[in-house]
């Protein structure tokens, strides 16, 4: 097995992503290598798959985002988690690199270009030993903050 | 014999842990198994997270808790927490099993009378470092025996701003 798929293996059987799997946070869907499939759940119940790309993991930042089991495709996004007007719109932003990717510092696609951040919000950064619980911690905050809408569709 | 999952913290652990144990376990015995793992102080005690008293040691842990529970080892009762914003600093003291989040909800809600919306853009950080502790993590694992104290700054959470074409919506 790959290095990085072995790594990646090991860190979900670790006691931090089984707390979030046991307390109802998040739920591993699948692994194909390199993309791994977890359902974050928002705080209407609502589960939101993230197609994770952990090649490289952990040294290389992943890029994650919203993803549509069912078509095999990037998320519609009148189903993507809406904003109030505050700072979850600002991840969740179908804008941004065609919607595969969030906009978050511990986001390979989202650091990219963006070195200031590492000074501006240190406590956002990757860092490999924190493994993918870090990444999910940020999206299940935003996902259960007072920003948070259901999805346009769900909403019709 | 059933067996269940106990998730937990204590002192000098920052990252949670994981034990398998059996569904007739006694708190004594589930203490006795991770003082003998971790190299804890015999008098240590046993709290469920976010619960002040700590736990009777003759009760079976599945009457005091379920599977999945977490659990926090630590030797002292309280912590002492000062949290300051705005230049003022408040007081309190909490179990060691008390979550960052409990922690900050006192302070911003009860202590600094921010409304739901305006506590979710403040986050707890430990005075004089850059370190934010996740809304999980133990305060008792934040600091150690015999001093227990913690001091947090109320601090504004970072906004993440200047995505190109960013909407509010989230839809098309």
């Amino acid at each position: 097995m790959a290095p990085d798929k072995q790594a990646l293996r090991a860190d979900l059987s670790k006691a931090p992503f089984r707390a979030g799997v046991a307390g109802g946070r998040w739920r591993l869907i699948d692994i194909a290598w390199p993309h791994v499939f977890i359902a974050v759940t928002a705080k209407d119940g609502r589960d939101y798959v993230l197609r994770f790309n952990a090649s490289g993991f952990p040294a290389t930042t992943p890029t994650a985002g919203p993803w549509d089991m069912t078509t095999n495709a990037v998320l519609a996004f009148d189903l993507w988690p809406r904003s109030k007007g505050g700072r979850l719109g600002a991840v969740f932003n179908p804008n941004w690199k065609g919607g595969t990717a969030l906009y978050l510092p511990c986001d390979r696609e989202g650091i990219a270009g963006h070195d200031h951040w590492r000074a501006q919000m240190p406590s956002k950064i990757w860092r490999p030993a924190g493994g993918l619980v870090q990444y999910l911690e940020f999206v299940h905050e935003l996902l259960h903050c007072c920003d948070y809408r259901p999805p346009a569709r769900a909403a019709a | 014999m059933e067996t269940i999952d106990i998730f937990y913290q204590g002192h000098g652990l920052r990252e949670i842990e994981h034990i398998e144990i059996e569904s007739d376990h006694t708190v004594a015995v589930v203490k006795e198994i991770l003082i003998q793992k971790h190299g804890w102080e015999p008098d240590t005690l046993i709290y469920i997270e976010d619960v002040e008293a700590p736990l009777e040691e003759q009760r079976l842990i599945v009457e005091l808790c379920g599977a999945g529970a977490h659990l926090h080892l630590h030797r002292c009762r309280n912590v002492e927490v000062e949290v300051t914003f705005g230049g003022e600093t408040v007081h309190h003291r909490f179990a060691p099993s008390a979550t960052v989040a409990r922690v900050k909800t006192w302070a911003a809600a009860t202590k600094f009378g921010m409304t739901e919306e305006e506590a979710g853009e403040h986050v707890l950080q430990i005075a004089g470092t850059q370190d934010r502790p996740p809304p999980g993590a133990h305060i008792g694992t934040l600091t150690s025996c015999p001093a227990c104290r913690v001091h947090f700054d109320l601090v504004p959470d970072e906004r993440i701003n200047g995505a190109p074409g960013v909407t509010t919506s989230g839809g098309r």
